[in-house]
């Protein structure tokens, strides 16, 4: 984002940001993030979530 | 009064602040960390809110007990170090130093009807600078960049608790 519209957000009523903050946080909440573990090689994610064929053969091997 | 179904439910959590000091448990407060931070800068996702409080009673514990029973006796839950109003979480930290400073000196607002206080742009960047994690070089970077700040009265923080600003 250009820094003169980080500025303008920065401008916006305190009541208005927190608005958005809240927005962020109901966000946050129905996609958490998925942790590393989830997503390392070793723990591939299954079919449901992923349209993709997993590969786990390496391809240098 | 009007309840809030915000996942931020930052008014309620100034209510019950406010309803401290009219009970005598707490001398005075003020909205410190990031939400303080949002007040001058850029909304970000921030998952707590930090209240920094005066304490009434001058012992070991701040009063700190006192103001739990007082919290929970309004529906809030303890959850390890935070009070969790409407699934949010709230620290109330007991200020000194540098942090009694910024809530003495912290100006009124008024939030949803709500009357308050919040840190002086000047107070959050000097605490960043006395903390010094990797987040809070990122606020001071934010801070000076978004914030107007009165570049004066920082100075006069920053030598009056013997601190720099970290080059950033």
């Amino acid at each position: 984002m250009k820094p003169e519209m980080r500025r303008a957000l920065a401008r916006e009523s305190y009541e208005e940001k927190i608005r958005k903050v809240g927005q962020l946080i109901a966000l946050a909440r129905a996609f958490p993030r998925r942790s590393p573990a989830q997503s390392c090689p070793s723990n591939p994610p299954t079919l449901s979530e992923s349209p993709i064929p997993y590969r786990t053969k390496n391809p240098k091997s | 009064m009007k309840e809030s179904d915000s996942p931020l439910p930052l008014a309620d959590v100034l209510r019950a602040a406010n309803g401290l000091v009219r009970a005598g448990l707490i001398q005075d407060y003020a909205i410190g960390g990031a939400l303080a931070a949002i007040h001058y800068v850029e909304p970000f996702a921030t998952y707590d809110a930090d209240i920094f409080f005066i304490p009434a009673d001058t012992g070991l514990t701040a009063g700190i007990p006192a103001i739990y029973a007082h919290l929970k006796s309004l529906g809030w839950q303890v959850d390890g170090e935070h009070l969790v109003v409407k699934g949010f979480p709230v620290q109330f930290l007991a200020a000194q130093g540098l942090t009694e400073e910024a809530v003495r000196e912290a100006p009124n607002i008024t939030f949803e009807g709500v009357p308050a206080k919040v840190f002086r742009a000047e107070h959050i960047v000097a605490i960043a600078a006395s903390v010094g994690r990797k987040k809070d070089l990122a606020r001071i970077e934010q801070m000076l960049q978004q914030a107007e700040m009165d570049q004066t009265r920082l100075q006069e923080i920053l030598e009056r608790h013997k601190l720099k600003l970290p080059k950033l």
